[in-house]
């Protein structure tokens, strides 16, 4: 489990490895990159909406692009990578297996990020992260535009890879005497959300290049000047990317099922209905994509079903809530760092999934539309429950990768500081969205309100930059002297819990 | 399944292995960072060819008058701001002034804000909405637009008759009354022509070849062969008849241009359908019209591409 299995090596061994750890490791590393980079530049654009007027942004194009790769990085090569990392460390262990199903298959899939993030880096394409035809097929300027369309090709192909290895290694691999509904619900949550991804993104996948040919113009698929349509785009876009969100949140509800029990110092209340709103959750991602579209002029049949399919994932996900509550419920619960996280993380997924129930009220969902409130949404999930989720279970597998505790104090005050950082920004901006502030804008009118309520969020971003800081001091710091971790207990709870470094579950 | 367990030493992170990482992540960022700042201006030098292709398609030929109609707007706002306008609120004179020009005129728009909101000008010919605004009439637009105080100048040719309507392209703010009308009358020649119909007609056929490859184009025959790209020559004032056949696999559209590379530049109406709506395999089309200025002209494929092929023969007018 920890980063050195045997002996040190030397860099390049890990490097070119394919053994499951090793690959998680560079996995872990490139998802901490783009968090970072991705993160610089979302505080960029909180700094830009500081004042009305221009700050520190020369024009509206490039603050498109900013935004634009901002939102690219952080889910594709945050998000998705940052679980790829951790399933890759853990999942084997947890089905008792000695590796992934495909070794090599696991280092390829790894192998397709840096490409992917060179190309979008490089690039810094202006269309926003949904690419939305017209826009995106006559006007985009390449070859920013179409490097972003390889580039997402490349990385959306990296995702398949590692979704067919996460389902063998799952269910094929496991070891006999491990009956499916006996594994960890960590796993449970990679196998549904690997599931997701194998439907989902084949989609995304042919209208990539779609939109590659109607940039070309070679055909008009999109392209209204030769008879396509752009809604056909959005249907496209969000057949996957709907069903993606699940796939970013899955597994961070994964995280805290296994923080919750072992900071409870509690079993899991049922690991039954965790296993239920899994698959539940799987199913009802593919029945809510238009949702997104509710403005491109559906009929009321069409909306009321989406509306429908959007609410049926609010049982599911309150499933999960229950089951965390629950759990901690008479529990002697440790607030250690990962525990903080994961409870910070539980609360904004329920302030967020409230707000998602008044986005998908369709006749709400004119009011909203396209304003900050959908900004802020997405954000408190992204941010409040997955990032949040992700933070915690870093800080939680910390001494299992590098032998050495974190700084307990300094984790405290990140989750603190990051906490009050995201209300701040995320509940501000669903209010400013209700004043009538549209999303992607590079400058507003000063009306009183609006700069208030944009200094406002520009402060709470702050504190998280200030709390990001925080923590990548105290990675780099502990990673290098931090105390050494007792590797049996780090958190000193106690208790026969088995813990994911130990290869074989004590109660076996 | 194979699973060993042994008890194993434990090896911790040292401070060299983090500083290395460290340095790595460091180190390809840094590279990266050089080659992206180094070209800044490339990475969006290139607008997508659909993009080029449908701006092709847009512009039509219009024979410019020479007349100029200077206009100067300004956007103003009622104090409750329910009510938009130009230069002067409704029920005040020269509110939203209407526009009375000729096909072929240039109408040249001096635009200022002097409201408190933001705002932006454009021409359009449709009668609601705030799409659809004719390229190079606009000043500023809705995602970035006029401040108060600031002013900005576009022009605008009408190429037909018919009523447009100038309009703030901020949604909303044409509703609320930021719009006028632009009346336009029909093509007026302000000089006389300097060539007289001759009452002369040619008829030509033309035919579209395609080499197997696809690789050649041409008009008749191919490059070599007899009777490709047959030059055209008629005396000023005639009138000429174009049969073009469509005799390959793709699709194709004539015209008569000034500059061989440019499907923009077609003179006389000349054109035989357009690579929008183009001629299709074995369609043929028929155009008639008076070859009235002497010079050097070329008669191309209009379809982005194909004239550089090698589809173009020259047109003289004596």
């Amino acid at each position: 489990m920890v980063l050195e299995i045997q002996k040190p090596r030397p860099i390049w061994q890990i490097m070119f490895s394919t053994h499951h750890t090793d690959v998680g490791l560079l996995y872990l590393i490139t998802s901490l990159a783009g968090l970072f980079m991705g993160g610089a530049l979302a505080l960029t654009i909180r700094l830009e909406l500081f004042l009305p007027g221009s700050q520190i942004i020369a024009d509206s194009m490039t603050f498109n692009r900013i935004f634009t790769v901002h939102g690219t990085t952080l889910i594709f090569l945050f998000i998705l990578p940052f679980a790829s990392a951790i399933g890759n460390y853990l999942i084997p262990i947890m089905v008792r297996y000695k590796d992934m199903a495909y070794p090599k298959l696991n280092a390829i899939a790894f192998w397709m990020i840096p490409p992917g993030f060179a190309l979008v880096w490089l690039g810094f394409a202006d269309f926003g992260w949904t690419a939305y035809a017209p826009y995106s097929v006559i006007s985009a300027p390449g070859p920013a535009a179409d490097m972003w369309i390889f580039g997402l090709k490349i990385l959306g192909v990296s995702s398949i890879l590692g979704a067919i290895n996460f389902i063998v290694t799952i269910l094929k691999c496991k070891h006999p005497d491990l009956p499916l509904s006996k594994i960890p619900l960590l796993a449970w949550a990679y196998l549904t959300s690997s599931l997701i991804m194998i439907v989902a993104m084949p989609t995304f996948a042919a209208a990539l290049l779609m939109l590659l040919t109607d940039r070309l113009g070679v055909s008009g698929f999109f392209n209204p000047a030769r008879g396509g349509d752009p809604i056909a785009y959005q249907h496209l876009f969000w057949f996957t990317f709907h069903p993606e969100v699940y796939v970013l949140v899955i597994p961070a509800i994964g995280f805290m099922y296994e923080i919750i029990p072992r900071f409870s110092r509690k079993p899991i209340f049922s690991h039954g209905s965790g296993v239920a709103a899994f698959i539940l959750l799987s199913i009802v991602s593919f029945a809510s994509w238009a949702h997104h579209m509710y403005a491109t002029g559906m009929s009321f049949t069409e909306k009321t079903v989406f509306m429908v399919g959007t609410l049926a994932a609010v049982p599911a996900s309150a499933m999960h809530v229950f089951n965390f509550l629950a759990t901690m419920w008479g529990g002697r619960i440790r607030f250690a760092t990962p525990m903080m996280w994961s409870v910070g993380g539980i609360a904004l997924f329920f302030s967020a999934g409230a707000g998602g129930v008044v986005n998908t009220a369709m006749p709400l969902d004119f009011i909203t539309h396209d304003s900050y409130w959908v900004v802020g949404h997405f954000h408190l999930f992204v941010m409040g429950t997955i990032a949040f989720g992700s933070f915690g279970f870093l800080y939680y597998i910390f001494p299992y990768v590098t032998g050495r505790m974190y700084n307990e104090k300094w984790g405290n005050i990140h989750f603190i500081v990051s906490f009050i950082g995201a209300v701040m920004v995320f509940f501000t901006q669903h209010v400013l969205g209700l004043y009538g502030m549209p999303r992607r804008i590079f400058d507003y009118p000063p009306f009183p309100e609006w700069v208030a309520m944009n200094q406002f969020a520009s402060i709470g971003a702050m504190l998280l930059g200030i709390g990001a800081a925080i923590f990548l001091v105290n990675m780099i710091y502990s990673a290098a002297k931090g105390k050494e971790a007792n590797m049996d207990d780090p958190w000193g709870i106690g208790g026969k819990y088995y813990y994911p470094y130990q290869q074989k579950n004590p109660h076996h | 399944m194979s699973h060993t367990e042994h008890i194993e030493s434990i090896f911790r992170t040292s401070p060299e292995r983090t500083a290395k990482m460290m340095a790595i992540v460091l180190g390809i960022c840094i590279v990266g960072a050089a080659i992206f700042f180094g070209m800044w201006d490339y990475w969006t030098s290139a607008p997508p060819a659909a993009g080029k292709m449908s701006k092709a398609e847009s512009a039509t030929s219009i024979v410019p008058t020479g007349k100029e109609i200077p206009l100067s707007l300004a956007f103003v706002e009622s104090s409750d701001f329910r009510t938009l306008a130009f230069n002067a609120l409704p029920g005040e004179s020269n509110n939203n002034p209407e526009i009375h020009a000729n096909v072929g005129d240039k109408i040249i728009f001096d635009i200022v804000n002097n409201g408190k909101s933001f705002h932006a000008f454009g021409v359009t010919k449709d009668e609601e909405g705030f799409g659809s605004i004719i390229s190079g009439s606009e000043v500023k637009s809705a995602s970035n637009p006029l401040k108060p105080g600031e002013s900005g100048q576009s022009q605008f040719i009408p190429s037909e008759e018919g009523s447009y309507y100038y309009i703030c392209t901020v949604p909303g703010h044409r509703e609320q009354g930021m719009q006028g009308k632009i009346i336009v009358g029909p093509k007026q020649s302000t000089e006389t022509k300097t060539v007289q119909p001759t009452g002369v007609s040619h008829n030509f056929e033309l035919n579209f070849v395609e080499s197997s490859d696809f690789r050649t184009l041409a008009f008749n025959a191919l490059p070599g062969e007899e009777g490709n790209n047959p030059e055209i020559r008629v005396k000023a004032g005639d009138a000429v008849t174009i049969k073009a056949t469509n005799g390959g696999k793709s699709f194709h559209a004539f015209g008569v241009v000034t500059n061989p590379e440019d499907p923009n530049s077609l003179v006389w109406n000349s054109a035989i359908n357009s690579a929008s709506n183009p001629l299709k395999p074995g369609e043929f089309g028929e155009v008639t019209f008076t070859a009235d200025t002497p010079g050097a002209y070329y008669y191309i494929c209009t379809v982005p591409g194909h004239s550089i092929q090698g589809m173009q023969g020259k047109f003289t007018v004596e």
